[in-house]
């Protein structure tokens, strides 16, 4: 039992007002002469019993009258928030609103934020004006206590949909040790959520469910928007095998569909983004679902020209959540990367050159690289700035001239691939115009038998074999010799080792390029005239481990790696940039059509964008019409945020505390719990009736007693 | 000025001065109607004649006296005087009460006893008077002249009442002073022990004399109107009870009811007439009811 204004309860002491008039300030009675006394003497005594009886019983109706009144007015709650010694003290709430893109589902032609927005911004009107109020959202920033409760309503009011929400717990855990601090307030927190199983899953109900044991003096009101018996048809993440096409390539998309309350045939389009940002169907496509709701399409577009190419995959029709109706792509149709082959004979790079360009691929379809093999003979003759890439193939001692324009040729931001074998001489290679280029003096050729063994494939140079990192079996393909560094130059960086641990593959920045420098050969005949082979790389029993890692270290050098064109929401974008794309500023076209104009420091070779929470294709463009600088990438909805399965309520009561928790459906449920959780259950109606009973029967009495002598 | 005269003054006519001009106009108002007494003597004679008057009981037209005169003329008869009336007053201090109302117990008592002497003085009965206290104080001995009214009214208007009082004893001394059946009219408030006052009523009715009480109270005493807290004190014997009235007064009720029906219950089974008044009652109006219903029924 409490009481929302304790101090009336002094009005009890005026209880001792009917007293004192009863006990001490009797009235005197007045004299009267009255001859016949011998009536009045008879039943006197029996008289005077039942006056005071009568008395003594008004008296007490009064005084309960009193205390009644002055109970009732004290306002009497049946029972306080549970917290002891702590009715009557401020309030500290925090106000949880789930605001993740899940919550667009429109139900009744309201989304689930909206309702939500409305229950919460009514909650702080009822709200005692010394409360202290936080709203804390899904979005990364963390709030704390605001000023005032109109700062509250008006951060609820200006809510906005979060794209990439943080993990409901993580809000939960914010808020819970927001309102925990307040020590000598009442702590209540308030989430308005709309139950989705991805967010309350096992980890966060144990995670809350441990917030709340540390927390016991925080009550956790639960209130349900979430409906029932949605309608929703939701594009998985758009799968596209290749998003850096080459001409002729054509560009294949396959999107999952998943149904939700439905089983009617879904049509699907494709659609490409003209010059001037505008969609272009180019495809449709019925999707039938099968019995657990499933479906899939397939779209292939050809006929791509050079450049940067978005598009959307959407549904047709709408339903009730919009937000995942819509794919967002991008694919970029690249000219292949010219790559000179520099070797001692055309044989010595024929490993390479095919594994680069296959002599036997389609003519249709050009590949990746384009790959020019000559001579080092003849090497100071070839004009390097019409490469993208340079390779030295097993190569002998090198004049200082051929050293210094590599160099020169590094240095302004091309990629130069050397790869020794056994033609490389100490006395050649240890030369300071070698060493430019070189990641250390060479000590000695090693006989020691190894095999390559890559460790993390975080490097940019060999990160594109991290998808296959478990299956490449690098112990079948030999290393028999490899060549020793005595002192590693201090600017050079092991990508990768031998498993002897000896440095196998490093990296070197020259200038604005990059020297990748290989101990071991990359492309050693199986039977090499009057030697052994240092390794059996391009000859071991599977070819393919070849051929990838061939592809990644030109493809680096050629910085033509395959980009990552697809994003989710909140992903930092990292976008490299070649050598001749090095702008001074570039445009952001931002998906709602906002362009961002953006300064970029000299030498910066990447543009990093971590403001993707709009969901679209993103479009960095630069130098106008010449078109320097022209990249896009597209950020899309991560496939468990539209999830709208609902969680079992009865998994949420058995996970957490019961007497912390309290799940509510309506307004209703939230009032009751307010009043519940804040004040306690009024009983001020119940007073007051009481009151006008006692008052009733204290009236009654006293007409009964007075009506009978009248 | 005489004892009579100064009472004659308009405001003092509340008091009993004109007591015999009060008691004319009741019994001459009373006899107009009834031309007949209500009480009626043994032997009666003629005495003489006086004209008819509308009302007479035509019986009584003396057709001798019209025969020669042409006149009617009724015969008056002269009762011989074995039907005595004594006025039997209670001087207790308790009848010099009064809440509020013009009369007193005693004043009101006195108006009834000066209209009865003049309707018995009229008719030629003797009437006396005796007051008491606890024992008989005065006595005036009957006779039927007209002085007779004029005598009893100066003797009780100097009657102050304020002593103690013994009903009882002082009926069982009026029954052996008495020595002819007499009517006894009695007036009294009769707050004493009723027992004793119902014995010695009995007593006197044993004597063979007709007996008319008159149980005079005091309206209050009647209806006990006091409110709150009140303090009563018995003027006779000075103590005092603190009561609370609007408490009490149902069981006040209750009491004097009961003590009403004891005397009237008693008194018809002794064949005495019991005229309960109380003092805000007219008292003319009281007793030209009473004699009416006692000559209906006599």
């Amino acid at each position: 039992m409490g009481f929302l204004t304790p101090w009336l309860l002094a009005g009890t002491a005026l209880i001792a007002v009917p007293v004192i008039l009863h006990l001490v300030m009797r009235r005197q009675p007045r004299l009267l002469e009255f001859p016949a006394l011998q009536f009045i003497r008879r039943r006197q005594e029996a008289n005077r019993r039942r006056m005071n009886l009568r008395h003594w019983l008004l008296l007490a109706l009064r005084c309960a009258l009193i205390a009644g009144l002055a109970i009732a007015l004290a306002r009497p709650t049946l029972k306080g928030s549970g917290l002891r010694g702590k009715e009557g003290a401020p309030l500290a709430v925090a106000l949880v609103v789930d605001n993740s893109l899940r919550m667009q589902v429109v139900h009744q032609s309201e989304t689930r934020q909206q309702v939500a927005t409305e229950m919460a911004q009514w909650l702080v009107g009822q709200l005692p004006e010394d409360a202290q109020v936080a709203v804390i959202d899904l979005s990364r920033m963390s709030g704390g206590f605001v000023v005032d409760a109109n700062t509250a309503e008006s951060r609820i009011r200006t809510l906005t949909p979060e794209s990439n929400p943080r993990p409901l717990e993580d809000a939960v855990r914010e808020a819970v040790e927001l309102v925990a601090d307040r020590e000598d307030y009442r702590q209540e927190v308030f989430l308005f959520t709309d139950q989705s199983a991805s967010a309350w899953n096992e980890s966060a109900l144990q995670s809350i469910g441990q917030l709340l044991a540390e927390a016991p003096d925080v009550r956790l009101y639960v209130v349900d928007v979430g409906v029932e018996g949605v309608r929703n048809v939701s594009l998985a993440p758009l799968e596209i095998r290749n998003s850096t096409l080459r001409p002729g390539e054509p560009l294949t998309i396959r999107v999952s569909l998943d149904a939700v309350g439905t089983t009617e045939a879904a049509l699907v389009e494709v659609a490409l983004e003209n010059g001037v940002g505008e969609p272009v169907k180019r495809g449709q496509q019925l999707a039938e679902f099968d019995e657990k709701g499933q479906a899939e399409a397939t779209f292939e577009l050809g006929d791509l020209p050079l450049g940067i190419h978005q598009g959307t995959v959407r549904l047709a029709e709408s339903d009730s959540l919009e937000v995942d109706n819509t794919r967002y792509f991008t694919v970029e149709v690249r000219p292949p990367a010219d790559v000179l082959l520099l070797a001692e004979h055309n044989r010595d790079a024929l490993f390479l050159r095919e594994a680069l360009q296959p002599s036997f691929s389609d003519d249709r379809q050009q590949g990746r690289f384009s790959c020019t093999v000559q001579r080092f003979a003849g090497a100071t003759a070839v004009d390097f700035k019409d490469f993208q890439a340079v390779c030295l193939i097993d190569p002998p001692a090198l004049s200082d001239e051929l050293w210094k324009a590599l160099a020169d040729y590094a240095n302004d931001g091309n990629g130069v691939g050397i790869f020794l074998g056994h033609r490389a001489r100490l006395a050649g290679f240890n030369d300071s115009s070698a060493q430019m280029l070189l990641p250390g003096t060479l000590e000695l050729r090693s006989r020691y038998a190894t095999y390559l063994r890559p460790r993390g494939l975080d490097h940019p140079a060999l990160s594109g074999l991290r998808d296959y990192a478990e299956e490449i079996p690098w112990q079948i393909y030999p290393v028999w010799q490899y060549w020793q560094f005595a002192d590693l130059a201090g600017d050079t960086y092991v990508v990768a080792r031998f498993a002897n641990n000896q440095p196998a593959l490093l990296e070197r920045p020259v200038g604005r390029g990059r020297v990748l420098t290989l101990a071991t050969p990359i492309s050693d005949p199986m039977e090499p005239q009057g030697r052994q082979p240092w390794n059996l790389l391009p000859t071991g029993p599977e070819p393919w481990p070849f051929l990838a890692l061939s592809n990644q270290l030109v493809g680096y050098l050629a910085q033509s790696e395959r980009e990552q064109h697809m994003f989710f929401a909140g992903e930092t974008v990292n976008l490299r940039l070649a050598a001749h794309q090095r702008v001074a500023g570039y445009a952001l076209y931002l998906p709602g059509g906002q362009t961002v104009r953006r300064k970029l420091s000299a030498g910066e070779e990447t543009i990093g964008i971590s403001t993707t929470g709009d969901l679209g294709n993103y479009r960095i463009a630069s130098g106008g019409e010449s078109r320097l600088l022209d990249l896009g990438f597209s950020v899309n909805v991560a496939p468990d945020v539209t999830n709208l399965a609902r969680v079992d309520p009865q998994a949420l009561t058995d996970a957490l505390p019961a007497h912390q928790l309290k799940i509510a459906r309506s307004l209703d449920d939230v009032q009751r719990y307010v009043d519940i959780g804040r004040s306690g259950r009024e009983l001020f109606s119940w007073a007051i009736t009481l009151v006008a009973l006692v008052w009733g029967t204290e009236h009654l009495l006293a007409n009964r007693f007075y009506r009978e002598a009248a | 000025m005489s004892t009579v005269e100064k009472y004659l003054k308009p405001e003092v006519i509340r008091q009993i001065s004109r007591l015999d001009l009060r008691a004319q106009f009741i019994v001459k108002g009373f006899l107009q109607g009834l031309h007949a007494s209500p009480f009626h003597g043994f032997s009666v004679e003629f005495s003489e004649h006086r004209k008819y008057a509308p009302g007479d009981n035509p019986d009584d037209i003396d057709w001798l006296v019209y025969a020669k005169t042409d006149k009617y003329y009724v015969k008056k008869f002269e009762a011989e005087t074995n039907l005595t009336g004594y006025l039997v007053m209670d001087l207790s201090a308790s009848m010099a009460y009064s809440h509020e109302q013009e009369l007193t117990k005693f004043e009101y008592s006195i108006c009834l006893a000066a209209a009865l002497c003049y309707l018995m003085i009229h008719q030629n009965d003797p009437v006396g008077l005796i007051t008491f206290g606890e024992r008989i104080v005065d006595s005036l001995a009957p006779k039927s002249k007209r002085q007779q009214i004029g005598n009893i009214l100066s003797l009780l208007a100097k009657l102050k009442p304020k002593d103690k009082t013994d009903v009882a004893q002082s009926l069982t001394q009026l029954a052996a002073m008495l020595k002819h059946s007499s009517l006894v009219m009695l007036f009294s408030d009769l707050l004493v022990e009723p027992e004793p006052v119902i014995s010695a009523l009995r007593q006197l009715r044993h004597g063979g004399h007709d007996v008319i009480l008159f149980h005079v109270l005091d309206q209050a005493e009647v209806t006990f109107p006091f409110e709150g807290l009140v303090e009563l004190r018995d003027p006779e014997t000075g103590e005092m009870i603190e009561v609370d009235a609007d408490g009490y007064r149902s069981d006040y009720l209750d009491e004097i009811e009961s003590f009403r029906a004891l005397y009237e219950r008693e008194c018809r089974q002794s064949r005495i007439d019991y005229v309960p008044l109380d003092t805000s009652m007219p008292f003319d109006r009281a007793l030209t009811e009473y004699l009416a219903n006692r000559r209906s029924c006599g």
